[in-house]
């Protein structure tokens, strides 16, 4: 079990605080392709935050990889962020002043792994990605497709346990949605876990489970 | 383990990260250049007017008392008031006998004088010395050397000559041995001395002529006469302290009334320079005022702008934090950029200043306004510090933002 959520609750404070997540039970296989399915404004993008643990809930217990994400120091959680979750967002999320082959290696600055071998492995990843005649490009010269092959490249320099994709085809035109989508489906059959939060069903039904989300409760 | 400050990348981010919004930096820039200009000309420029003023007084000791007699001002033991004052050699002798504290002291006689080398001829002040009145008031030696203890002990005929006496005399030529006449008695040169400080006594030395003091008075008939007193006192004594004593010794060796205060002039230099050094302290108190302003205002700019770019780069903090940037890093990172634009921007501002110290210089020659390099350092460092401090806040202030929210920032 690489995800497990047990009764999480999630509410934003306000003058009507608002339960956006309510007694969520969750469970994910190593090896999963899974996607995570509702409308805008059900839970999904927060339940997505939650396991990326960039926000965190009230009460339940959500354990990664069997660790405990549960009131962690910034520290703690930036470290876990960069060793065990893979990041890919709708609108990309490259730093625009940067190259495509720096954005790759970002992660792994952050730890610690020299100038030279980040590079190596950054170079790597965007052959894999079929993106390594674009190393040098700045995301503003590169397309929706391309850009995306990037941020996933990114997300896989450091070998992660997941990788959480929020909405990865939201901005991509249907052909370049396909073409990411069969990445996924590559990585996946290599052995990667995958969360895919989306509205989309087309992107839904390419995953092997779709979790459905409705009103912050898990439906099915 | 990483260390940012010999990771290229760091480098490059910084580089990038100014570069990509070329007005903000500039003007963050400018602000930095511009505080740390003005702060080193204010240094530089208030040294330099103190160098200025204290020109005047090089080569002039600070604890120096000088004696001059006047007229009484009162009727004493028989004498009516309104009686020139003469000191002769006893009261220096008593002088010198009941203060033991007297570093350095000569007795002074004048005399107006014409002196003559061949056809040239010159009028200029005749001063008799002791050997000691080149302590007390330090002239620039040109050439040869002053009097000294056995000149006057052996009643030498040996004179020091003013730079401008030596000029009319002598032209370009050498002046050392050769015998001038001073008021039909001949005297050997032994040296050509100029006037370091702007204070006189009497004529500048420049235009005067020194020989012993025993000398003057046997070959002048001047008896025991002498016309003033200076002396010197050792460090720790002030010359204030000691203007009773001389009082009470003068008047009773002359008739005079022991209350009689117009009697005596004792003129106490160190009394001037205090003032003088108010002055200064006054200079240092005012570019210090303003020297402070300056910083804080330019202390103020950088935080500010950096308070800008903390905001503007939400977005981005949130992706880095995304794939594991720590709460240090992203701190580290903003703050190095402020310290490099600091950094350069400080150099050129003090760049900028030494250039216009410099042209000051070369304008009121010899006064020094150029900052030491260690100034310059100080200058540069009170900007890297307060101008990182100022950054901290806004910094912290950043990683106070939860990454969701500095992801939804667009």
């Amino acid at each position: 079990m690489i995800i497990e959520l047990k009764d999480i609750n999630k509410s934003y404070p306000g003058v009507v605080p608002l339960h956006v997540l309510k007694d969520v039970n969750l469970s994910i296989e190593k090896g999963e392709l899974v996607s995570i399915m509702g409308a805008s404004g059900s839970g999904k993008s927060t339940l997505l935050n939650i396991l990326g643990i960039l926000d965190n809930y009230d009460t339940g217990e959500y354990r990664l990889d069997g660790v405990l994400i549960k009131n962690l120091g910034e520290n703690r959680a930036a470290d876990l962020r960069n060793y065990m979750i893979g990041f890919i967002f709708q609108s990309f999320n490259l730093i625009n002043y940067k190259n495509a082959i720096e954005n790759v290696a970002l992660p792994l600055f952050y730890r610690g792994v020299s100038r030279k071998k980040r590079n190596l492995l950054a170079m790597e990843q965007l052959e894999r990605m079929g993106m390594s005649d674009r190393a040098t490009h700045l995301p503003s010269e590169l397309s929706g497709g391309q850009k995306q092959r990037v941020a996933i490249a990114r997300a896989l320099i450091t070998n992660p346990s997941i990788l959480l994709a929020d909405e990865p085809t939201g901005a991509l035109d249907s052909k370049t949605s396909r073409e990411v989508m069969q990445v996924f489906r590559d990585l996946n059959s290599e052995g990667r876990t995958i969360v895919i939060v989306t509205h989309d069903p087309g992107v839904g039904e390419q995953t092997n489970r779709i979790i459905r989300i409705s009103d912050g409760r898990i439906t099915d | 383990m990483k260390n940012p400050i010999f990771d290229i990348e760091n480098w490059r981010e910084i580089g990038a990260t100014l570069a990509q919004n070329k007005t903000r930096t500039f003007m963050t820039a400018f602000g930095i250049f511009w505080g740390t200009a003005i702060l080193a000309l204010l240094i530089g420029g208030s040294e330099g007017l103190k160098h200025f003023m204290r020109r005047n007084f090089e080569g002039f000791a600070t604890n120096v008392a000088v004696i001059f007699p006047q007229r009484t001002t009162k009727s004493h033991a028989g004498f009516n008031k309104g009686m020139r004052v003469e000191l002769n050699t006893q009261d220096v002798t008593n002088i010198r006998r009941a203060i033991p504290q007297i570093e350095n002291s000569s007795a002074i006689i004048f005399q107006w004088a014409n002196v003559m080398y061949g056809q040239k001829k010159k009028n200029a002040q005749l001063t008799g010395v002791e050997s000691r009145y080149d302590r007390i008031f330090e002239p620039i030696i040109f050439e040869g050397r002053f009097i000294n203890e056995a000149d006057d002990a052996n009643l030498r005929k040996v004179c020091v000559i003013g730079k401008e006496v030596a000029k009319e005399l002598f032209g370009s030529d050498k002046a050392v041995g050769k015998e001038i006449d001073i008021n039909g008695i001949y005297y050997k040169v032994i040296g050509v001395v100029g006037q370091t400080s702007v204070i006189n006594i009497g004529a500048s030395m420049d235009e005067s002529v020194f020989i012993p003091s025993n000398s003057m008075r046997q070959s002048y008939n001047l008896g025991d006469k002498v016309h003033n007193f200076m002396m010197t006192l050792k460090s720790g004594y002030a010359p204030r302290d000691f203007e009773p004593i001389v009082r009470r010794l003068i008047s009773n060796n002359h008739p005079i009334a022991p209350d009689d205060r117009g009697a005596i002039f004792y003129f106490d230099v160190s009394e001037q320079f205090k003032m003088v050094d108010n002055i200064f302290l006054g200079i240092s108190l005012l570019a210090i005022f303003v020297g402070v302003g300056t910083l804080l205002s330019g202390v103020i700019g950088v935080g500010n702008i950096m308070w800008i770019i903390v905001r503007e780069r939400t977005h981005e903090i949130g992706i880095r934090r995304a794939i594991g940037a720590k709460p240090r890093d992203i701190i580290i990172q903003i703050l190095s950029e402020s310290m490099v634009l600091t950094t350069i921007a400080g150099i050129a501002g003090i760049v900028l200043a030494a250039f216009i110290l410099g042209g000051a210089e070369m304008m009121t020659k010899p006064v020094k306004f150029q900052l030491t390099f260690s100034q310059s350092v100080e200058i540069l460092m009170t900007f890297l510090l307060l101008g990182t401090a100022a950054g901290i806040i806004p910094a912290v202030k950043a990683m106070k933002i939860k990454p969701v929210e500095a992801l939804n920032d667009k």
